[in-house]
């Protein structure tokens, strides 16, 4: 064990790889990256010319083309398999950009295209675009944030959040919970099998809304002076608003309608198994705030970072001095998971990129993968 | 796939076709699987309309309506009862076709190319019992979700573990949902919501299986 890691020690001491490659670009020109493991950040700045950085291991190398209109950024390895490698882009601002990775996080900053971006096992971060905006991942939450335009977001088992959208939203994930909050739409259409869907937006005249969850709670702010048709349906959840509510009709046992103002927005509120709560954009807001405060609260003192409450790391125990072992295994318990945490927070980046590569190299000989 | 002939199908199903077009699109199926399976899911939701008893409304409409029939036509000649009848889809039929749509949009070649002529063409599904009904607009869904599981079991050696471990853990949180809404429906069949709520879930699951295998199919 101990030899396993210092030997991946003084792998991770070696020298990386740096490159930089420097593209002019006409106007109207997009991007185009695949990188198969490690970051895609990509930045938005006023020259006209894509700069590309990449940090690469000993084998790894990045090649940068234009093809066309498009800059073109591959990413390959000398010889065996894929590399891990960080691109760090910078691209005119309303540069249209497609991303894409395996297991790469993907991040992106002040542009103001159209963009996609789809990974496998990464996070995906964007704050800002315009036009047809595309995020998918399998493994890995996706926020958004001051986009505006035709927004489909996607990922599989993690949460997405929304922030200061407008346009057309489609959301859609299905182990995790959806976040939307400041959004100006006239057509939402968000759902997820495991997870709460939570809504603080407009509710325009003649718009199109639906929130539906099997297994979360759906809430949603209806701002005063909105005409809106609200139709709920649970199977076995609560409806709650925290105004008054003007019942218009009662379909069998699972479905309700209310009328708000003149009705002319449609609104689809649908929970399975969870409960439905409408309030005003203030309230709102303050229970999104407090949802975030306790998140916080919880990280913090979740010191072995497994998303619980930590209730079993009492360390208020009594000393019995008659069994030091009895001692050292509870002192273990109590403390492990902070220090697993600790240490792992710094060193398991390093060690992912040296596993990732022995692993990756040893699946390249298994399956004989065609790599760059 | 081809736009052409799949927009036509509709068109060959009520004998709108001429003879030359109708061979074409004849000799265009022996070869597309998407547009033979587009065919199969259509002739399936014409069938279940035609099996469908006429309902009289809760009020007699038509007492209002020959009213102005008559007014349009001039009081001197009488008014005839259209013999012809319209269709007027059901829940289940609406989703069996929106779950069609699912199915058969871009991507799913994986689908179209795998189904078999047995499994695409179903016959005609009569008006059972509700479960029955349940089960005749579930069936070819489920048959649809039983071949992408077949192609993912195939293909999922061609993705790394971890991923393979939550497709699993994603499809094993639908397939409860999917339980659950099946559950609940048995004790009430007509339920519109349950109805949708089932469809949509299983939506959700062809969804991730297509979108899965098209990962895999990218990496091979």
């Amino acid at each position: 064990m101990f030899a396993t890691l210092a030997a991946a020690m003084l792998v991770t001491l070696a020298p990386q790889r740096q490159s930089d490659t420097s593209v002019a670009v006409p106007a109207g020109a997009s991007l185009s990256v695949n990188n198969f493991g490690g970051g895609i950040t990509v930045h938005g700045w006023t020259e006209n010319r894509v700069k590309v950085h990449g940090e690469t291991g000993r084998r790894g190398r990045v090649e940068v083309s234009l093809v066309g209109n498009t800059v073109v950024v591959k990413t390959g390895s000398r010889e065996g398999a894929p590399s891990v490698i960080d691109l760090d882009i910078t691209v005119p601002q309303s540069m249209e950009l497609n991303l894409s990775g395996t297991y790469a996080d993907i991040t992106v900053d002040g542009v103001q295209g159209p963009i996609s971006a789809e990974t496998v096992n990464g996070e995906v971060n964007v704050r800002g675009g315009k036009g047809n905006i595309t995020l998918h991942s399998i493994q890995g939450a996706v926020t958004l944030a001051d986009a505006s335009g035709r927004i489909e977001v996607n990922s599989v088992n993690e949460d997405i959040e929304l922030t200061n959208v407008s346009g057309e939203i489609k959301v859609e994930t299905t182990n995790g919970g959806l976040t939307m909050t400041g959004i100006q739409s006239s057509s939402v259409d968000a759902g997820t099998i495991n997870g709460d869907v939570v809504y603080e937006g407009t509710v325009k005249d003649g718009g199109s809304y639906s929130f539906g969850s099997h297994n979360g709670d759906i809430s949603v702010s209806i701002p005063e002076g909105a005409n809106v048709t609200v139709t709920t349906a649970t199977a076995n959840g609560d409806i709650e608003a925290c105004f008054a509510l003007p019942l218009t009709s009662t379909t069998g046992k699972h479905r309700k309608t209310f009328k708000i103002g003149s009705g002319s927005a449609r609104m689809e509120l649908e929970s399975f198994q969870g409960d439905i709560r409408m309030c005003r954009p203030q309230e709102m807001r303050d229970r999104i705030d407090r949802k975030h405060k306790r998140n916080e609260h919880e990280h913090e003192h979740d010191n072995d970072n497994d998303n619980d409450h930590d209730a079993d790391t009492d360390t208020s125990f009594g000393w019995d001095p008659g069994s030091v072992s009895a001692y050292a295994t509870r002192y273990a318990a109590a403390y492990a998971p902070k220090y697993a945490a600790q240490y792992a927070a710094q060193y398991a980046p390093r060690y992912a990129r040296q596993y990732a590569k022995l692993y990756s190299r040893q699946f390249k000989n298994t399956y004989h993968l065609n790599t760059h | 796939m081809n736009d052409q002939w799949t927009n036509r199908l509709s068109e060959y199903l009520d004998g709108e076709l001429d003879s030359t077009e109708r061979a074409s699109l004849e000799a265009h199926l022996a070869t597309c699987g998407h547009c033979y399976a587009t065919l199969g899911e259509l002739r399936q939701v014409v069938a279940r309309a035609k099996s469908l008893e006429d309902s009289p409304p809760a009020n007699d409409l038509w007492v209002g309506i020959r009213a102005g029939l008559t007014t349009a036509r001039g009081a001197d000649r009488p008014a005839v009862r259209p013999s012809g009848r319209r269709f007027s889809f059901t829940v289940p039929q609406l989703i069996a076709a929106s779950i069609a749509l699912v199915l058969l949009s871009g991507g799913s070649a994986w689908l179209a190319l795998q189904r078999s002529p047995n499994t695409a063409d179903r016959g005609t599904v009569t008006q059972p019992d509700p479960n029955a009904r349940l089960a005749g607009w579930t069936g070819s869904t489920d048959v649809a979700i039983a071949e992408l599981q077949a192609a993912l079991v195939q293909n999922e050696k061609r993705l790394d573990s971890s991923t393979v471990r939550i497709v699993r853990k994603n499809l094993a949180i639908i397939d409860r949902a999917i339980s659950e809404a099946r559950i609940a429906l048995r004790n009430d069949p007509g339920n519109a919501y349950l109805n949708l709520h089932l469809a949509d879930t299983m939506r959700r699951k062809v969804e991730l299986l297509r979108r899965v295998n098209d990962m895999a199919a990218a990496r091979s």
